[in-house]
């Protein structure tokens, strides 16, 4: 065949379009290297196989679990399309994503909400994105952090997800996300934050001083399984050096009080979201997921409950639910300070969904709904999370 | 779709399955390699397969009644169809929002306030590779370089072949058409060797590019708070040399291998690049297709060196002016390319001036060097979003910085040099040879070995899908 030949040719003699000025370009000579590369293929198979096995049983006994679906931005959009259509969506940062059991909701309501929280993200740009579409006329359940969502400026991870929307639902993204999927119900190494770079780059706890290395990020601390259900990864209930990460990631929130003048433009900007969402017969209730007291006291100093949660509410004529308010929801388990661990998510969403069903006519507490939690649910795993 | 995707391997087993299945005629099989390589394109944007057509059937048009024509005067009318058409849609796609908003501006600078609807038009992935392309066929032709197409499938399925069709090699008709005149099928020996190269591809694009360049990169050209010192703007820039030569030229060996997989053969893209000695050595060996096209249907055209040394300079400027354009619609990829028209300027007065000196070994390793170096520094105005950015990166590069912080840590920059510093040694040591000639020295175990690592290594790394660099352009 002409252009393919068997054995490397000497070097030199295999030329290129740069050695032919200003004619036509001949069919080009791809030499291929006398070796068995049959044979060769045929081993290195082999050899992949036995290597992903040790790689896979690694990953397990590190954790990792098959069915750990992982987020991404079309997954977000495959839910986000689904919200339209649905009487319920949350909507937040990473707390009330980690912190609500879909399962356990729809177990009280009957009705199973879409996910569309973003970790990373302030609740604020979510809530704009939902504002600013026609087609949304349910019910919104924005989960709040203050200092996430009164942040002065930016969006944060999420702002590709809302931004690239349609890309993300592009034919070859959604064949992605389905492979991609069934994958990950099968093995447990395809896990983006156990990636080979992600793990070098973790061997670094500091070698450079004044910069935010790797050690400096939030590493793995969820799981994720259909429809976006996040939970708390089980081993950071058990490794004290990765939930000392989690904790040293988060720098305890510590920064600058966020200027009144800021809380008082976001809560503004909130209520006219939220005025706009009515409009539509839609409508948005407010939740305050917790945080342990380490964080609490320096979220309290950056933006006061008095002047970011109160007022929000007043402002936007909207009802709220703190978790400071649920009586069955005190001193859950924060394993890295931030996010409940699984069984206390479930917990707190038995809390705070008992509750909200006396806030709206939308939802309503079915007959036959399980008994409600409470702390000793999850309170065994206490120690563990020292 | 993309070559380190899942989609990709999914598709690219059902292709490989229908194009070796003995039951389908020569003539089949060229047509499910078209629809395979229109729903390739499709799984990006389906609506942007019609540009295709258009390129495709205006081309083949074009040269049919260009050999038709008795006259000079309309042969020459059908090539401007061509040219006017396939550069229009690249004008219209790619630039329309570049002259648009050069056009407030300067209307600006004159005390006109014109305020347009925002430009929101959507780049179709590769146009620019495949007008380049579809335009060499009918330029050939109208220079009589080569005949048409002897069918008009054997020329849609140039146009389309998924392996070139989105990020190149840019290929020319005479170099792929008559490949699908007769029968082909990759041998055992030919598919596996194609299959060893998708895996060196994939291993520069989804390991060495996104996994341990990329993030290094962003530290510093993606942050705007904090001014980069000296080590840092290096070390990113640095990081970027070797990120943009992972993603093209692992794009560029993915499409070989996989064209190789189907018994196709594709020219080289790129050459042991960073090994250069000099700038026009460096654009023999990087992205050869490009390089190449631009010279000969831009560079000779304009005048070449046929015209004194004036007219050389002016046609060497404009070429790589227009290359840099090529690249992207901001004024950074037009500065990007006019130092290299510079750089290529000096070096010719250069080899003119001194003319018979001859470089000893030292020499050849400080000034390949050198060019190293320099080409660095024009990578600065290709990655920076704007000018300001690109400041901030020469001045600490410069090591004129005020206040700088220290942005990338200790353990990733660590890794990041150690990478470029293997690929500059490579390409140096492998300047005069090829990949193919070095391959059939080494012993099997050590060639398979380092096959089956480079596949590992890509499958635990996973990729996150990201796309290649050059599908932007």
């Amino acid at each position: 065949m002409r252009g393919l030949r068997e054995g490397a040719l000497r070097p030199g003699l295999r030329l290129t379009a740069a050695n032919r000025p200003g004619q036509a370009q001949p069919v080009p000579t791809r030499d291929i290297p006398a070796l068995p590369w049959m044979r060769m293929g045929i081993i290195v198979f082999l050899l992949l196989v036995l290597l992903l096995a040790a790689w896979e049983w690694q990953m397990r006994r590190l954790n990792l679990h098959a069915g750990d679906l992982g987020d991404s931005p079309q997954a977000w959009a495959e839910q986000r399309r689904l919200a339209d259509t649905n009487p319920v969506t949350i909507i937040g940062d990473s707390r009330i994503l980690f912190d609500t059991d879909l399962d356990r909701f729809e177990a009280l309501t009957g009705v199973r909400p879409i996910q569309a929280s973003i970790v990373g993200t302030t609740a604020r740009a979510i809530l704009m994105n939902f504002a600013n579409d026609p087609e949304f006329h349910g019910l919104l359940i924005l989960g709040l952090a203050e200092t996430s969502y009164y942040r002065p400026s930016g969006v944060g991870i999420g702002k590709p997800y809302m931004d690239n929307l349609s890309k993300n639902e592009k034919p070859s993204q959604v064949s992605g996300l389905l492979l991609d999927r069934y994958l990950q119900r099968h093995v447990a190494f395809l896990d983006p934050e156990y990636r080979l770079s992600r793990m070098v780059n973790e061997l670094d706890r500091g070698i450079r001083s004044g910069v935010d290395g790797p050690y400096d990020d939030v590493w793995k601390i969820s799981e994720t399984f259909d429809d976006r259900q996040y939970f708390m990864w089980d081993r950071i209930n058990r490794d004290r050096h990765l939930r000392m990460h989690a904790r040293w990631a988060w720098g305890e929130f510590k920064g600058k009080p966020i200027p009144p003048t800021v809380i008082a433009k976001v809560n503004a900007r909130s209520a006219e979201a939220v005025r706009r969402i009515r409009a539509r017969g839609g409508d948005v209730i407010f939740i305050r997921p917790p945080s342990s007291p380490e964080l609490r006291v320096n979220e309290e100093a950056r933006v006061p409950k008095a002047t970011g949660w109160e007022r929000l509410l007043v402002a936007a004529n909207a009802k709220g639910i703190h978790a400071d308010d649920l009586d069955r929801a005190q001193k859950l388990i924060l394993p890295e300070w931030s996010h409940l661990t699984r069984k206390c998510a479930a917990v707190f969403t038995d809390a705070y969904v008992r509750r909200l069903v006396e806030l709206t006519p939308r939802l309503q507490l079915r007959a036959n709904a399980p008994a409600p939690l409470s702390r000793t649910d999850c309170v065994a795993q206490r120690n563990a999370s020292r | 779709m993309i070559f380190n995707s899942l989609t990709f391997l999914v598709f690219f087993a059902f292709v490989l399955a229908l194009h070796t299945a003995p039951f389908f005629s020569w003539h089949q099989k060229k047509i499910n390699l078209l629809l395979a390589s229109y729903i390739f394109y499709a799984a990006w944007n389906p609506p942007f397969v019609a540009l295709l057509w258009i390129s495709t059937v205006v081309d083949w048009w074009a040269a049919q009644w260009m050999v038709r024509a008795r006259r000079e005067r309309t042969r020459k009318i059908w090539m401007l169809t061509s040219v006017i058409v396939n550069l229009g849609m690249l004008g219209y796609f790619k630039y329309g929002g570049f002259l648009l908003d050069n056009f407030v501006s300067m209307a600006g600078s004159i005390g006109i306030i014109y305020q347009p609807p925002k430009w929101d038009i959507v780049l179709p992935v590769g146009i620019s590779f495949y007008t380049f392309a579809t335009l060499s066929y009918t330029l050939d032709v109208y220079l009589r370089r080569s005949k048409p197409a002897g069918s008009f499938l054997n020329y849609a399925l140039f146009v389309t072949f998924f392996p070139h069709l989105v990020a190149g090699p840019i290929m020319r008709p005479t170099e792929l058409v008559p490949q699908f005149e007769e029968p082909r099928k990759a041998k055992a020996n030919q598919m596996f060797f194609g299959f060893a190269l998708l895996t060196l591809g994939l291993f520069q694009k989804v390991v060495l590019a996104d996994g341990f360049l990329a993030p290094v990169v962003e530290k510093v050209y993606d942050q705007h708070d904090k001014v980069p010192g000296m080590l840092d703007s290096w070390a990113a820039t640095l990081a970027f040399a070797g990120q943009i030569f992972c993603d093209f030229a692992g794009y560029s060996t993915s499409a070989i291998g996989v064209a190789l997989c189907l018994g196709f053969a594709m020219p080289d893209n790129f050459r042991f690049p960073y090994g250069a000695v000099g700038f026009s050595d460096f654009w023999r060996r990087w992205h050869i297709t490009l390089s190449s096209w631009l010279r000969d249907y831009l560079y000779i055209p304009l005048g070449g060196n046929r015209h004194g040394p004036a007219r050389t300079y002016a046609a060497l400027m404009g070429t790589m002016l227009l290359g840099g354009l090529w690249h992207g619609a901001n004024w950074t990829f037009v500065v990007w390319g006019g130092l290299h028209g510079l750089y290529l300027s000096v070096e010719r007065w250069l080899r003119a001036r001194f003319k018979g000196f001859t470089p000893g070994r030292a020499t050849m390793v400080g000034l390949a060097l050198l060019t190293f170096l320099l080409i660095n520094v024009t990578w600065v105005f290709f990655r920076a979003k704007t000018f300001a950015g690109a400041g901030v990166i020469l001045t600490g590069m410069a090591g004129m910085a005020e206040k700088p912080e220290p942005l990338i840590a200790g353990g990733p920059m660590i890794v990041a040099l150690a990478i470029v510093t293997a690929i500059f040694g490579t390409h140096l040591a492998m300047r005069n040879t090829t990949l193919e000639a070095v391959i059939e020295r080494t012993p099997v175990l050590v060639v398979a070995s380092a096959w089956t690592l480079m596949a590992f290594a890509v499958l635990i790394e996973q990729g996150q899908g990201n796309a290649f660099i050059y599908f932007a352009f």
